[in-house]
C-alpha cells in the first residue's frame, strides 16, 4: 500500500471529476429546485418557496400512492422472480440434452432491451383485440381483460414483463451457486434417505443463503427505479395504479412542466435510495461479524 | 415370479405408480417443465422475429399464421425511414461512452486497489449509491443544465451523461478484480525500474485484460439498451434506437407499422443477443460479479 495522494489523484481523479459532473451536479441542482416553485409553463415566476413542495408531496395521494406501488410493485416481482430464477436453476441441475444451450438461452431475456420487450409484449401479446394473449384465452372461452389499460391487469402487466426481464438473472446466480456445492453432501444425504424436497429446503436453501439474499438485493435495486418497462407499458396508467415514483417524477416533470415539484420527489428518492445502501453496508458488516 | 409379473411391479398396476414409472413420470414432468420455461422465453422474441419477415396481412392476423410468405420488405422500409440516423447514434453514444468509461475506470479502480486515500471507504460508498439510485434523479436536473447549456440533442453531450450508466460498476468490477492481483508483481516491475505507470501499463492492465473485456461486454450492453436518459436528453438530432421504437407506439392504429416495428425491434436486440449467445460463460461470470 502506497501513501502517496498526489499520485493516487492521477488515476482517481478523472473519475471523480466526472462522476462530479454527472452525478453530483444534478443532485445540486435537484435539491436546489425543489425549494422553487419553477414551473415550466411560467418560467419568468420562479421563487423560493421554502419546503412548501415536501409538504405538498405528503399530502399528495397521487404521490403517496406512487410510493405504494413501487413497493407493491418491487415486492411482487422480485417475490416472483426469486421463486421461478431458483426452481429454474434446481431444473437445469438434472442432466437433460442440450442443457448448455438451453441454459445459454434462457439467460436471454435479462439482455434483452427493456423498451423492446415491452413493446413487444404491449403490440404483440397484450393488445386486447389482437394480442396473442387474448386469442389463446379466448379459445379456452375466456374472454380476456384490456391488459394495459384497466386495473388489476396493468399491474398485473407490469410485474409480469418485468420478472420475465429478471428471472433469468435470479437463475443465473443459482445455478452459479448450485454448481460450486459439493455432490458428497448431497450423494450422502440420498444414501441417508433424505427425500428430493428435504435435500432442497434442508441443504440446498442454507447453503445459498448469502447468493440468494445478494440477488434479492440486486433486485430491489433495479425494480424500485424502473422506468423504461413500465413507461412504456402503460405510461403509469391507467390513471395511476401502475405509477411508479421514476414514472412518477417524469410525469410530474415532463408533462405537467411541474419542475420544483418533480425535483422534490427526486430528493425524496435520493433519500430513500441512501437509505437502501446503508442497509446493504450494514448488511455487510453482520456479515463480516458473523464469519 | 414370473419375468411379466416382475415387470408388473416395477410399473405398478397402472403402469405409471411403480418404480420404473415413477421414475418415467418425474423425467416426463422434468422434460415438460423446462420446456415449457424456455417457450416462454424464447417464443416471445421468435415471434418478433417471425413477424418481422411478414407480409401486412399475415402480421397480426388470429388465429396466428406460422406459415407465411416470407419478406424483407419490412427491413427495407425501415431503413429507408431514418434507420441508419438512429443507428449510428445508439453506435456513436455506446462506443463512445464505453470507451470513455473503461478509460476512467480501469484506472480509477487501480488507484483505489493500491494507493492509501483518505475515505476511500466513503468515496466507494457514494459510487456505489450511484450505481443504485433512480436515473431519473439525474436525468431530470441534467435535463435542466443542458437545456441551459443548449446542448439538449448534442450527441457528444449525450455520449459523455451515459457513463454514469457504467462508470460505477466499472470501478466496483475491476477493483476487486486488481485486489486479486498480488502487489508483488507491481514491486517487481518498480524494481526493475519501470515507473509505477508504466508498470500499470504494461503489466497491470494485461493482468486484468479478462476482467476488463467482462466489464466492456456488460457496458456495451447496459449502454446499447438505454432509455430514459436518451428519452430526455436525445432532443431531435442525437436520438437512438430505443427511443426511434418508441415512435411507433403512437401510430398503432396505422397496420402498416406492425412489422415494420417487429424489423426495428430485431434491429436493437439482434446484436447484444449475437455477443451475448457468443461470450455466454464471460456474461455469467459478469453478472454474478455485478450482483455482489
Amino acid at each position: 500500500m502506497r501513501r502517496d495522494t498526489r499520485d493516487a489523484f492521477f488515476y482517481i481523479g478523472p473519475s471523480m471529476i466526472v462522476l462530479m459532473i454527472i452525478a453530483a451536479v444534478p443532485l445540486a441542482v435537484a435539491l436546489g429546485t425543489s425549494v422553487t416553485n419553477w414551473d415550466l409553463h411560467r418560467p419568468e415566476a420562479r421563487e423560493f418557496v421554502g419546503l412548501d413542495n415536501y409538504i405538498r408531496l405528503f399530502r399528495d395521494d397521487r404521490f403517496t400512492s406512487s410510493i405504494a406501488v413501487t413497493i407493491a410493485f418491487t415486492t411482487v416481482s422480485v417475490g416472483v422472480s426469486m421463486v421461478g430464477g431458483f426452481v429454474l436453476a434446481l431444473m437445469t441441475q438434472r442432466n437433460f440434452p442440450l442443457k448448455n444451450v438451453v441454459r445459454a438461452l434462457l439467460t436471454i431475456p435479462m439482455i434483452t432491451t427493456p423498451v423492446v420487450s415491452a413493446t413487444m409484449f404491449r403490440v404483440f401479446f397484450m393488445d386486447p383485440d389482437r394480442g396473442l394473449l387474448n386469442w389463446f384465452l379466448g379459445v379456452l372461452g375466456i374472454s380476456g381483460p384490456a391488459w394495459v389499460a384497466s386495473w388489476p391487469w396493468a399491474f398485473v402487466a407490469i410485474c409480469a414483463v418485468q420478472t420475465w426481464f429478471m428471472t433469468p438473472f435470479v437463475f443465473l446466480i443459482s445455478d452459479a451457486s448450485m454448481a460450486s456445492l459439493p455432490q458428497s453432501v448431497f450423494d450422502a444425504a440420498k444414501m441417508d434417505g433424505a427425500t428430493y424436497r428435504q435435500r432442497v429446503v434442508r441443504l440446498v436453501l442454507p447453503m445459498l443463503r448469502d447468493p440468494l439474499i445478494f440477488a434479492a438485493i440486486f433486485r430491489i435495486t433495479i425494480d424500485y427505479r424502473m422506468f423504461d418497462t413500465i413507461y412504456v407499458l402503460t405510461r403509469g396508467g391507467p390513471a395511476r395504479y401502475t405509477e411508479v415514483l421514476s414514472v412518477w417524477v417524469y410525469n410530474r416533470a415532463l408533462r405537467s412542466f411541474d419542475i420544483g415539484y418533480a425535483n422534490a420527489g427526486s430528493v425524496v428518492m435520493a433519500v430513500i435510495v441512501a437509505a437502501v445502501c446503508l442497509l446493504l453496508v450494514l448488511y455487510n458488516y453482520r456479515k463480516r461479524e458473523i464469519s | 415370479m414370473s419375468e411379466q409379473a416382475r415387470m408388473q411391479q416395477l410399473r405398478g398396476p397402472t403402469g405409471f405408480t411403480g418404480v420404473a414409472g415413477r421414475r418415467a413420470m418425474v423425467t416426463g414432468a422434468h422434460t415438460l417443465l423446462v420446456a415449457l420455461a424456455l417457450f416462454v422465453t424464447v417464443f416471445p422474441l421468435l415471434w418478433v422475429f417471425l413477424g418481422s419477415f411478414k407480409l401486412p396481412a399475415d402480421v397480426m392476423r388470429l388465429p396466428p399464421v406460422l406459415v407465411f410468405t416470407p419478406t424483407i420488405d419490412n427491413y427495407l422500409i425501415v431503413l429507408r425511414e431514418r434507420f441508419t440516423f438512429f443507428f449510428w447514434n445508439s453506435v456513436f453514444v455506446t462506443c463512445g461512452s464505453v470507451i470513455m468509461t473503461i478509460m476512467l475506470g480501469v484506472p480509477a479502480s487501480y488507484g483505489l486497489s493500491r494507493f492509501r486515500i483518505p475515505l476511500k471507504k466513503t468515496i466507494m460508498l457514494l459510487i456505489l449509491g450511484v450505481r443504485f439510485a433512480p436515473y431519473i434523479i439525474f436525468a431530470l436536473p441534467l435535463f435542466l443544465v443542458m437545456s441551459e447549456l443548449g446542448v439538449v440533442g448534442n450527441r457528444n453531450a449525450l455520449t459523455f451523461v451515459y457513463i454514469i450508466i457504467n462508470l460505477p460498476v466499472v470501478i466496483w468490477l475491476m477493483r476487486a478484480f486488481f485486489d486479486d492481483i498480488p502487489v508483488e508483481l507491481d514491486e517487481a516491475a518498480e524494481i526493475d525500474g519501470a515507473s509505477r505507470f508504466r508498470a500499470f501499463l504494461t503489466i497491470l492492465v494485461p493482468c486484468a485484460a479478462p476482467g476488463i473485456a467482462t466489464v466492456t461486454i456488460l457496458s456495451f450492453i447496459f449502454a446499447w439498451n438505454e432509455y430514459l436518459f436518451a428519452l430526455i436528453l436525445s432532443g431531435r438530432d442525437a436520438q437512438t434506437l430505443t427511443v426511434g421504437l418508441t415512435r411507433f407506439l403512437g401510430g398503432m392504429e396505422d397496420a402498416i407499422r406492425w412489422g415494420q416495428l417487429s424489423a426495428w425491434a430485431i434491429a436493437i436486440v439482434a446484436p447484444v443477443i449475437i455477443v451475448s449467445l457468443l461470450v455466454n460463460r464471460q456474461l455469467r461470470r459478469g453478472f454474478s460479479g455485478a450482483a455482489s
